[in-house]
Order: structure tokens, then C-alpha cells, then sequence
């Protein structure tokens, strides 16, 4: 395997990615999203009380991109990992152009390599698109205002901002474990449908598991554990041992679902 | 050099890993003895932060001396998450001694709601000295605490 392989297979996966209206729609959706909800925050008086953050989403714009990570730790981040990971495999079976592919000179490692990157790097990016959206759909529409946390102290914006930051920065090792649990999916079923949907469906599953009072061993090794770490960047004194148990069960997820799939890959039996 | 690196490395994770298992398990780290402090302090601030918004002469969080106890709703041990009921002692802005009982919704991330039972602290928005409406930050707020 070389670095220039890999990087030739992300050069052509990125540029198919790019022709392909399913992705610019979801990053479309990340970047117009937030503001549709800032600015229906705006226009009425009801708030998402049930969520964190939500009955302070009109007082101060910083509390905007929380609730949106909220969302998104629900909802947003196993779908948009499934789109591009749990299809980037299948679509190759859905097509029949394994064997075409593979007479090119790339390997298949190469061929993992390279599509695995693009698979997380869509990830990270559409998660970078969303954050920043909202937070320039948090100060754009409601303000900088300073921020009440969750011990009931009242951040300064600037650092207010810093904290938002690094609570989306902490959600990023989460969102990359589902991509490699969609990459997973898509080679073992060779089937898009599947592979986009069984990790959205893990997803919900774990986060069901997340509202039942159930050993706590198993909701620390669920990977969406991960997303709810951030909490403890808002309290006072901050703790940050969630966050290094998203990280590490997430890196393990990471590891575990791509050996898989490797090893998949490698036995598989593609011919002419 | 590089295989020591790697089993160092390896050995760390599987450290770690066997971290998270065995404090995963036994009883539920959702005790009072984390509500408890956790919601004095928050309520504290918050109540700081209330008397400043309704204009008031300024009172530090500490002065309110706040003491929460609370207990599970549901009859068996008083751990884990669900329905609490905190009671709260504490010194109000003219020193008088002052009770207010919350209920909680504690979730198993360690993320807690409190809404106050009863009318003691007023409706969901209050009037300020300017005669301007503030949001009552007492009437229901959230908070978290470490359950590691």
C-alpha cells in the first residue's frame, strides 16, 4: 500500500462525492438548518424546553449551537455517517465495477484506505459545517449574549464560545466511530440500504438504552455515550472523564468495525 | 523500540478499557451524595444570578448557606436515575430561613430538570424592580454532575 494509491482513491471518491446531489443536500441541510431554527426561535415564543439549554435559546445566541448538538447527537450525526460510509462499499456491488476497480493499479488496501478516509472525512466536515452554522446562526439571529451553563454561572460570551467549541469538538471521535460502524455495514451486507440504515438504527437503539436506568458498564461502552460528554465542559468545576471515555470507546469501535471490514474485503472473492 | 512503543500503548488501552468496565459496574454513581451538592451549588448561583436580574442589591451564591436533601421517589434504594424530590434549606436575600422542595428528573448521563413544587418562588416569569419581565431562573432549571 502507498500514501500516493490512497490518496489517488480519495481524489476519486471525493470528486464522486462531489457530483452526487445526496451529499451537497446534506451539507446544504447543515449549513441552512441551524439558521431555520434560530430564526424560528426568534419569531415565536415557544422553546425546546426538553432539551439542555433550550429554555435559554432566546436569551443568549451561544445557547443555539448546543441545542443543535443536542439534536444532532440524536438524530443528525449516525445519518450523515450512514449516507457516505454505509454506501461507499455497497455502491461499488450495486454497480458491478468491484472488478473494474481493482484491474486498476490500486490494491485493494489502497482501495480500503482511501475510501475509509473519505468516508470519516465527510463526517468530520459535514460536522464542521454544522457547528459553525450554528454558531453564526446563534450570534447572526439571537446575539452574543453571556451564557447561563449547568451550574448556573454566567459565562462571558468569549468564553462561552471557547466552551461550545470544545463541547462540538467533542462530539467529532462519536461521529467517527459511526462512520466506521457504516463502512462495516456496507461491506458486510453489500447493500446500501442496510448499510445506511443499520447505523441510524443502532444509533436509536443505543440511545433507548441511554433512558433506561440498565448497568452502567453498558452505557459507558455504548459510542453514544460519546456525544453527551460535552456536558461536563459546561459545569463548574468542568469534568472531563466522559469525554475520555467517548474518546476511547469510540476509538475502539473505530478500530474493531475497520479490521472487520479489512478483513472482509481481503477474503472476498471478486470476479471478472 | 517500535514493538515496545505498540505494546504500551496496547497495554494502556486495555487499562483503560478495564477501567471503564469495572467502574461501570455495582451500584448506580446516581447517589445524594452527588445530587445533593450538585443542586446546592447551582441553585446558589442561580439565585445569585436572579437577585442580580431583578435589580436587587447583589448577594453572593455562598451567603445563601443552601442544604439540599434528597431521595428517590420510588420506593427501594435511593440511588439511580428517575424521579427525585430534593428539599432545600436555605437564607434568603433578608437572612430569613427559607424551604423549598424541587422535584427532579435525573437522567442516567447524570443531567438533571428541577421544577419547584408549590408557588414559594413565584410563576415561570417574574417582574423586576423596573417593572420589566425576567424569566424566574428558580421555577425550573437544569444541571449536571459527574457520575465518573
Amino acid at each position: 500500500m502507498t500514501l500516493r494509491g490512497v490518496c489517488a482513491v480519495i481524489g476519486v471518491e471525493r470528486s464522486k462525492l462531489a457530483a452526487q446531489l445526496k451529499t451537497r443536500l446534506v451539507l446544504a441541510a447543515c449549513a441552512a438548518g441551524p439558521f431555520v431554527f434560530a430564526v424560528a426561535m426568534r419569531v415565536q415564543s415557544n422553546v425546546p424546553a426538553d432539551t439542555l439549554f433550550g429554555r435559554s435559546v432566546t436569551e443568549s445566541g451561544l445557547a443555539v449551537p448546543l441545542v443543535v448538538l443536542g439534536f444532532a447527537a440524536l438524530w443528525v450525526f449516525p445519518a450523515v455517517a450512514s449516507v457516505v460510509g454505509g454506501d461507499l462499499f455497497s455502491a461499488e456491488d450495486r454497480y458491478g465495477t468491484w472488478a473494474t476497480l481493482l484491474t486498476r493499479s490500486c490494491t485493494r488496501a489502497e482501495l480500503f484506505a482511501g475510501k475509509v478516509l473519505t468516508a470519516l472525512g465527510f463526517s468530520l466536515l459535514a460536522a464542521v459545517v454544522l457547528a459553525a452554522s450554528s454558531v453564526a446562526a446563534g450570534l447572526l439571529v439571537i446575539g452574543g449574549q453571556p451564557l447561563i451553563d449547568l451550574s448556573g454561572v454566567l459565562l462571558p460570551p468569549r468564553q462561552a464560545l471557547v466552551r461550545v467549541a470544545l463541547a462540538w469538538a467533542s462530539a467529532l471521535p462519536s461521529a467517527v466511530g459511526f462512520s466506521a460502524l457504516a463502512v462495516l455495514a456496507s461491506v458486510a451486507t453489500r447493500s446500501s440500504a442496510p448499510g445506511i440504515g443499520l447505523p441510524v438504527v443502532i444509533a436509536l437503539t443505543m440511545q433507548l438504552y441511554a433512558l433506561v436506568d440498565g448497568p452502567e458498564a453498558i452505557r459507558r461502552s455504548l459510542i453514544t455515550s460519546g456525544f453527551g460528554a460535552w456536558h461536563g465542559l459546561l459545569a463548574e468545576p468542568s469534568y472531563y472523564g466522559p469525554i475520555a471515555d467517548g474518546a476511547i470507546v469510540s476509538g475502539l469501535y473505530l478500530v474493531v468495525c475497520l479490521a472487520i471490514a479489512y478483513r472482509m474485503l481481503q477474503h472476498r472473492d471478486i470476479g471478472g | 523500540m517500535r514493538r515496545s512503543f505498540a505494546r504500551r500503548v496496547a497495554g494502556r488501552v486495555l487499562a483503560s478499557g478495564a477501567a471503564l468496565v469495572l467502574g461501570g459496574c455495582g451500584q448506580s454513581p446516581i447517589t445524594p451524595a452527588r445530587i445533593e451538592p450538585a443542586l446546592e451549588a447551582t441553585f446558589a448561583n442561580l439565585v445569585e444570578l436572579q437577585v442580580s436580574r431583578l435589580r436587587l442589591p447583589p448577594i453572593a451564591a455562598p451567603d445563601f448557606a443552601v442544604t439540599a436533601i434528597c431521595r428517590k421517589q420510588l420506593a427501594g434504594a435511593n440511588a439511580g436515575a428517575g424521579d427525585w424530590t430534593c428539599s432545600l434549606v436555605w437564607q434568603g436575600p433578608n437572612r430569613q430561613t427559607l424551604r423549598d422542595t424541587y422535584d427532579l428528573f435525573v437522567a442516567t448521563d447524570g443531567c438533571y430538570t428541577a421544577t419547584v413544587t408549590g408557588e414559594s418562588l413565584g410563576g415561570p416569569i417574574l417582574k423586576a424592580s423596573d417593572g420589566s419581565d425576567v424569566r424566574n431562573l428558580l421555577y425550573t432549571f437544569e444541571g449536571c454532575f459527574d457520575t465518573m
